[in-house]
C-alpha cells in the first residue's frame, strides 16, 4: 500500500517535470510579450512527432533528436510569429492577451487537424532498445527514459534560468519584461526581444515533445490538454519566475498521482482544473505575468 | 545638431503639439521650460520616435529621425533620461548600467565607460549590486542618468531630473548636469522647475500649451514679463 | 419598432415558412439532416454570441450548457418522461448550472473567465466520460417509429424561437445594456447598468438556449455517446461560426453557422476533411483583419454602392453604415 502511493508520487514527480518544462515555455512567452498562445500544446505534439518520425525513419535516437526538433519548432515559431502573432504588438495589454488567445485556438485547430490528416489519429510513442528498462531502489521503480527525461527537463530549466539571469540579451529580455518603452530608449529592439521569446517558448515546447514522446504517448488532439496543462502550472507556479514555474509542474504532477490513486486514473486531469479554478476563486485579477527575477 | 522642424503630435484624435520648432548647437546645455501638460514629454517622445509626427520633421546631425526605428535613436547618439529616474527596478544597479551600453559602439566600450560612471556617481558602484529599486529617489535619478550616459551619446536628453527630488538634491543633480556639458555633452533640458533650469541653461525655449512662444538666453527670458510672472512668482 | 426591425421579423417568418415546406417536397434524408444541423449549429452560435458576442464575454465552456442539456433531455426522456418536461428540464438545468458559476466567474476579467469557463467544461466532460461511458441508444419501438419529421420540425421551431428571443434583445434595454457593459464596464457603471446583472442574465440566456439545442440533438440522435455533447469541439465550432458571421449581430452568427455546417458538409463529400483549415484560417483572419465578420464585407460593399450611386457626396456621408459590431447597425448606447 505504501509502496504504491510512493511509486504514484514517483511517476508523478517524473511526469510533473515534463508539466514544468512545457508550462516555463508558456510562461516565458507570457511574461515577455503578453501572448497567450493556446496554441502551445499543439507546439508540443509537433516536437513529439518530430522525433517520433527521426526515430522511426532514420533511428535517430530521441534524446539526441532533441536539438532537431527543437529547430523544427524554432522554424514554425518563427512562422508564426512574423506572420500571425506580430500583428498584435501594437495593441494595449487586455485586448493583446484576448487576440492572441483566439489566434491560438485557430492555430491549434490547424495544427491539430494537420497533424491528423499527415499521421493519422493513433496513439504514438517511441520504444527504444532501453524503453523498458528501469532502476530499482527500494522495491521503487524508476523507468530509465522518464529519469533522464526529467533530468533533461531539469537542465533545461536550469540554462533557461541562467540565460535570462547571466547572459546579456537576457538581461535584455528581463528589462523589456519589465517596461518595453525604457528598453526601447536605451536601444533594445523589442521585437527582436519578442520573438526571441516566442522562439524559445517554442523550442521549448518542441523538446518536451520529445520527452513526451518517448515516455509516454502522443496523439494528435493533444494538444488542448497540454495546454490546459500549461495553464495550471502557471497557475500554481504563481509569481511566474522560471523556477517556480517548474516546481508548480512537479506540484501538479504530484497531485495527479495521488488523484490517480485515491479515486482513480480517470480524474487525473480534472484535479488540475479543479485547483486552477480554486486559485482563480481566490486571486481573481491576474496570476500570471509576474516577472523573472 | 538637432533640428525639430515644425512637428504636429498627438495622440489618436487629441493633438498634443502645434508646430513645434527649436535647435541644439553642439556643447549647448538648452532648456525647454513650461508647465505641466505643455508638451514637453510629448516632445522628447517625438524625438526618440516613440511618438510619429503627424507633420513636421526632426533632423538629428542631418538624419532624419522620423524614418528611424525607436530602438535606433541610441545607436545614432541619442540618449534619454525618462522623467522621474525611470530604471529597471527589478535588475540590479549594474545591469542596469551594463544595459545602458546596448549600442554595438557603446558596448565595446563598456568596461571604461562603467569606470568613468563610477568615478562620477561614487554613489552607484558602492550600491552596484543592490536592485534598482532598493535605491533612494536620488540614486535613481543618478543611475537613470549613468545608464543613458553609457550608450556614450552625442546628445544627452533629461525629463525633469528635478521631478519629485529634495531641494538640496536638485542642486547636486544639477551641478552634475552641468559638469557633463562643460565635459563637452551636448544637453537638451526638459524642465518645470524654470529657475533653476534658467540657471543653467545657455539658451532656453518655453513651451505653453504645445506651442513654442519663446526663447532667448536666461537673461532675456527673465526680462520678459510672463515668465517672470508665471514660473517665478 | 423601425421598419428595418419589421422588415427582419418578416423575412425571418417567410424563411421559417419556405423551410418548414422543405420535408413535403424531397423525401432526401440528406437533406433533412444536414439542415437538422445547420439548425443546432445556428442555435449554437446564436446562443454563444449572447454571452460572446453581445456582452463580450469569450466563454468557452460553451459545449458544458450543450452538453448538459442533451444530457438531462436525453435521460429523462429515454426514462419514459414526456418529451415537453425533458426539453425544459434539459433546457433549465444548464442555466442553474450558469447562475451557479456566474457570479464567481465574472469576477474573471476578459481572458480569465475564457480560460475559467474553458477548464469548467473539461471538468464536465471528463467526468460524464467517467460517469457515462456507453452509447444512448433509442429502445426499439422508439426506434422501429423513428421518424425524421417531427425532429425536423421541432429543430426548425426552436431555431426560430432563438433567432427571435436574440432578435427581440438585441433591441431590449437588457441588451442595449450588455453592449454598454461589453464597451465600458466603467461607464455603463456609472450610468447605472449593473455589470453583474447584464452579464449574468446573458450567460443565462446563452445557456438556456444552447442547453434547447442540446435537447434537440438528444431527441434527434438515434444512438450516440453521451458525453459526445460536452467535446470541446462544440465551443469551438460555435466561436468560429460566430466570429465568421459577425460577432455580436443578430445576422451574423447565423450567416456563419449555416456557412460553417455548408462548407464543411460539402467539403466532406468531396475531400477528405479540410474543412478544419478553411474555418481555422477565416477564423484567424477574421480576428485579426476583420473583426466585424463577413457582415462587415456586406456593408462595407453596401457603403460603397451607395457612395457611388449617390451623387452628391454629402447626401453618402449621411447614408453611411455604421461598422457592424454593435448590435445591428445602432449605437451602442442611446
Amino acid at each position: 500500500m505504501v509502496e504504491t502511493l510512493v511509486q504514484n508520487i514517483v511517476f508523478g514527480l517524473l511526469l510533473g517535470a515534463l508539466y514544468g518544462l512545457a508550462a516555463v515555455g508558456l510562461s516565458l512567452v507570457f511574461g515577455v510579450t503578453k501572448f497567450l498562445n493556446v496554441a502551445h500544446g499543439e507546439l508540443l505534439m509537433l516536437g513529439g512527432y518530430a522525433s517520433f518520425w527521426l526515430f522511426n525513419l532514420y533511428r535517430v535516437d530521441p534524446f539526441l533528436s532533441l536539438p532537431l526538433a527543437a529547430l523544427a519548432l524554432v522554424v514554425v515559431g518563427v512562422v508564426l510569429y512574423l506572420l500571425l502573432f506580430s500583428r498584435t504588438v501594437k495593441m494595449d495589454e487586455e485586448q493583446k492577451v484576448q487576440t492572441t488567445m483566439l489566434i491560438g485556438f485557430g492555430v491549434s485547430v490547424i495544427l491539430q487537424n494537420l497533424a491528423q490528416r499527415l499521421w493519422t489519429a493513433d496513439d504514438r510513442s517511441i520504444t527504444t532498445a532501453y524503453s523498458r528498462m528501469s532502476w530499482t531502489l527500494f522495491d521503487i521503480r524508476f523507468p530509465i527514459v522518464r529519469v533522464v527525461s526529467m533530468v533533461v527537463a531539469l537542465v533545461l530549466v536550469i540554462a533557461l534560468h541562467q540565460f535570462l539571469q547571466r547572459s546579456y540579451f537576457g538581461k535584455a529580455i528581463r528589462a523589456t519584461v519589465e517596461d518595453w518603452e525604457e528598453a526601447t530608449i536605451i536601444g533594445i529592439d523589442t521585437h527582436r526581444v519578442y520573438l526571441v521569446a516566442f522562439i524559445i517558448g517554442a523550442a521549448l515546447a518542441g523538446m518536451a515533445g520529445t520527452l513526451v514522446s518517448v515516455g509516454y504517448s502522443i496523439v494528435p488532439s493533444m494538444g488542448l490538454e497540454w495546454t490546459l496543462v500549461c495553464l495550471v502550472v502557471m497557475t500554481l507556479g504563481g509569481l511566474g519566475s522560471i523556477i517556480g514555474t517548474f516546481v508548480g509542474g512537479l506540484i501538479l504532477g504530484v497531485a495527479q498521482a495521488l488523484t490517480a490513486f485515491a479515486v482513480g486514473g480517470a480524474y487525473r486531469q480534472v484535479v488540475g482544473l479543479l485547483l486552477f479554478l480554486l486559485v482563480l476563486a481566490v486571486r481573481p485579477q491576474g496570476l500570471f505575468g509576474v516577472k523573472e527575477g | 545638431m538637432l533640428n525639430v522642424e515644425n512637428i504636429n503630435v498627438g495622440y489618436k484624435d487629441l493633438q498634443v503639439l502645434w508646430g513645434v520648432s527649436f535647435q541644439v548647437n553642439q556643447g549647448e546645455l538648452v532648456a525647454l521650460i513650461g508647465p505641466n501638460g505643455a508638451g514637453k514629454t510629448t516632445t522628447l517622445k517625438a524625438i526618440m520616435g516613440l511618438r510619429r509626427p503627424w507633420s513636421g520633421a526632426i533632423y538629428f546631425e542631418g538624419c532624419n529621425l522620423c524614418k528611424a526605428p525607436a530602438h535606433k535613436m541610441a545607436e545614432l547618439g541619442i540618449a534619454m533620461v525618462p522623467e522621474g529616474g525611470r530604471v529597471f527596478t527589478g535588475l540590479t544597479v549594474l545591469e542596469n548600467l551594463e544595459l545602458g551600453a546596448f549600442p554595438p559602439h557603446a558596448r565595446k566600450h563598456m568596461a571604461q565607460t562603467l569606470e568613468e560612471m563610477y568615478q562620477l556617481f561614487p554613489r552607484l558602484a558602492e550600491r552596484k549590486f543592490q536592485r534598482a529599486g532598493t535605491l533612494s529617489g536620488g540614486e535613481r535619478q543618478m543611475l537613470a542618468i549613468a545608464r543613458a550616459l553609457m550608450s556614450r551619446p552625442k546628445l544627452l536628453m533629461l525629463d525633469e531630473p528635478s521631478f519629485g527630488l529634495a531641494p538640496l538634491l536638485v542642486d547636486r543633480i544639477f551641478a552634475k548636469i552641468q559638469e557633463i556639458n562643460q565635459a563637452g555633452m551636448t544637453i537638451l533640458l526638459v524642465e518645470q522647475n524654470v529657475r533653476a533650469a534658467l540657471e543653467l541653461a545657455h539658451r532656453s525655449y518655453v513651451i505653453q500649451n504645445g506651442r513654442i512662444v519663446g526663447t532667448g538666453t536666461s537673461e532675456e527670458l527673465l526680462s520678459f514679463e510672463f515668465v517672470r510672472s508665471a514660473y517665478l512668482g | 419598432m423601425s421598419r428595418r426591425d419589421i422588415a427582419f421579423i418578416i423575412s425571418t417568418l417567410i424563411a421559417a415558412a419556405a423551410l418548414a415546406v422543405v420535408p413535403t417536397i424531397t423525401t432526401k434524408e440528406s437533406v433533412i439532416n444536414l439542415l437538422v444541423l445547420v439548425y443546432i449549429y445556428v442555435m449554437m452560435a446564436s446562443s454563444w454570441n449572447i454571452i460572446g458576442g453581445i456582452a463580450g464575454q469569450v466563454n468557452l465552456g460553451h459545449a458544458a450548457f450543450f452538453g448538459l442539456g442533451s444530457l438531462v433531455s436525453r435521460i429523462l426522456w429515454t426514462k419514459g418522461w414526456p418529451l415537453s418536461i425533458s426539453l425544459i428540464l434539459g433546457a433549465l438545468v444548464p442555466v442553474a448550472f450558469a447562475l451557479l458559476i456566474g457570479a464567481p466567474s465574472f469576477k474573471l476579467r476578459g481572458v480569465y473567465f475564457a480560460i475559467g469557463t474553458l477548464a469548467m467544461a473539461q471538468i464536465l466532460f471528463i467526468t460524464t466520460r467517467n460517469l457515462f461511458p456507453m452509447i444512448s441508444s433509442l429502445p426499439t419501438e422508439a426506434l422501429s417509429t423513428y421518424s425524421l419529421a417531427p425532429r425536423y420540425y421541432m429543430a426548425l421551431g426552436m431555431t426560430l424561437l432563438t433567432v427571435l428571443v436574440v432578435f427581440w434583445l438585441s433591441r431590449s434595454r437588457w441588451g442595449l445594456g450588455m453592449v454598454a457593459v461589453r464597451e465600458e464596464t466603467s461607464a455603463a457603471e456609472s450610468l447605472g447598468v449593473s455589470a453583474l446583472q447584464h452579464k449574468l442574465l446573458a450567460l443565462c440566456l446563452s445557456a438556456l438556449f444552447a442547453g434547447l439545442a442540446g435537447g434537440v440533438f438528444a431527441y434527434y440522435s438515434a444512438g450516440y455517446y453521451l458525453f459526445f455533447p460536452f467535446f470541446p469541439t462544440w465551443t469551438f465550432d460555435a466561436v468560429m461560426a460566430t466570429y465568421i458571421g459577425g460577432t455580436g449581430t443578430v445576422i451574423g452568427p447565423i450567416i456563419g453557422a449555416v456557412f460553417y455546417v455548408l462548407v464543411k458538409e460539402i467539403l466532406a463529400l468531396r475531400f477528405v476533411e479540410l474543412h478544419p483549415f478553411i474555418f481555422g484560417t477565416l477564423f484567424i483572419l477574421v480576428v485579426l483583419f476583420l473583426p466585424g465578420g463577413m457582415i462587415q464585407i456586406w456593408s462595407r460593399l453596401r457603403r460603397l454602392l451607395v457612395r457611388k450611386s449617390t451623387l452628391a457626396p454629402s447626401a453618402a456621408k449621411e447614408e453611411q453604415v455604421p461598422e457592424t459590431n454593435m448590435v445591428h447597425d445602432r449605437p451602442a448606447v442611446e
